[in-house]
């Protein structure tokens, strides 16, 4: 059989994953985030990596919250006359 | 089979993509007459909301993706809508990794849990197709968001 350290099969749930592979991932991961990508350190550990991955998923979800909340505030406006109003019918109504 | 270095592909559709989807979205609550009614808005904004991450879920690929199927499923079950694919109920047990358990390894499966709390269906995925998923997820996320910060932008009065 083969003698590389992992493979990967794709039927089952079962793989077996080699450390290099995780640590890869995890350092694709950390070109992502722009916090890391700032940090510029060559390799962080792998919890921190996740650590901040959680951290800026979570404020990713908080923008999005955010930014439907302020949505909503434009597109309930029921002056139909305001250049919002104009804008948001050019833009829906097709 | 063996794809052991099987790089993650990590490209999303271009921003108008996103955009695109988004608005189609917002036309259909329109239609629906979402915006005009007196609903309380609380409501709206979890319309708004529920809108944006199923567009984002669509533009990225419908069912492609893990996450992106999760996020329909978990939205067609709010409507109790039919959705047509197959459910992937088999929870995945973590694997063991080959190193022994050092701390290291036990701080990282404690940040992988939670991570899996965030990503949508991450629950019944393994660690490596997490952190694949994870990479898609962000930037399909941060694409919805410039969308959206795009189109307040533009309503937002000079």
């Amino acid at each position: 059989m083969s003698s590389r350290k992992s493979s990967r099969s794709r039927q089952s749930g079962s793989s077996r994953i080699s450390d290099d592979q995780i640590s890869d991932l995890v350092t694709k991961l950390q070109h992502l985030i722009p916090e890391l990508r700032r940090r510029r350190s060559d390799k962080m550990s792998a919890s921190k990596v996740l650590q901040e991955t959680c951290n800026y998923i979570r404020n990713l979800h908080r923008e999005v919250d955010d930014l439907s909340d302020r949505l909503s505030g434009f597109l309930a406006s029921t002056d139909d006359n305001s250049a919002e109003a104009a804008i948001i019918r050019s833009l829906l109504d097709y | 089979m063996a794809s052991a270095d099987k790089p993650i592909n990590t490209d999303v559709p271009e921003k108008d993509v996103f955009a695109l989807h988004f608005l189609q979205s917002l036309s259909n609550l329109r239609r629906q007459n979402t915006f005009n009614s007196p609903e309380k808005t609380n409501d709206r904004v979890k319309k708004i909301k529920k809108a944006a991450y199923v567009s984002m879920a669509r533009a990225a690929g419908g069912t492609s993706r893990l996450w992106s199927r999760a996020l329909l499923r978990r939205a067609a079950k709010e409507t109790n809508k039919v959705v047509r694919f197959s459910r992937r109920k088999k929870r995945v047990t973590w694997l063991r990794r080959r190193s022994n358990r050092r701390d290291p390894v036990e701080e990282e499966e404690k940040e992988a849990e939670r991570l899996r709390n965030l990503v949508p269906g991450g629950g019944a995925m393994e660690t490596s197709k997490l952190i694949e998923e994870t990479a898609y997820y962000i930037k399909c996320l941060s694409m919805q968001v410039k969308v959206m910060q795009c189109l307040v932008d533009g309503l937002s009065p000079k």
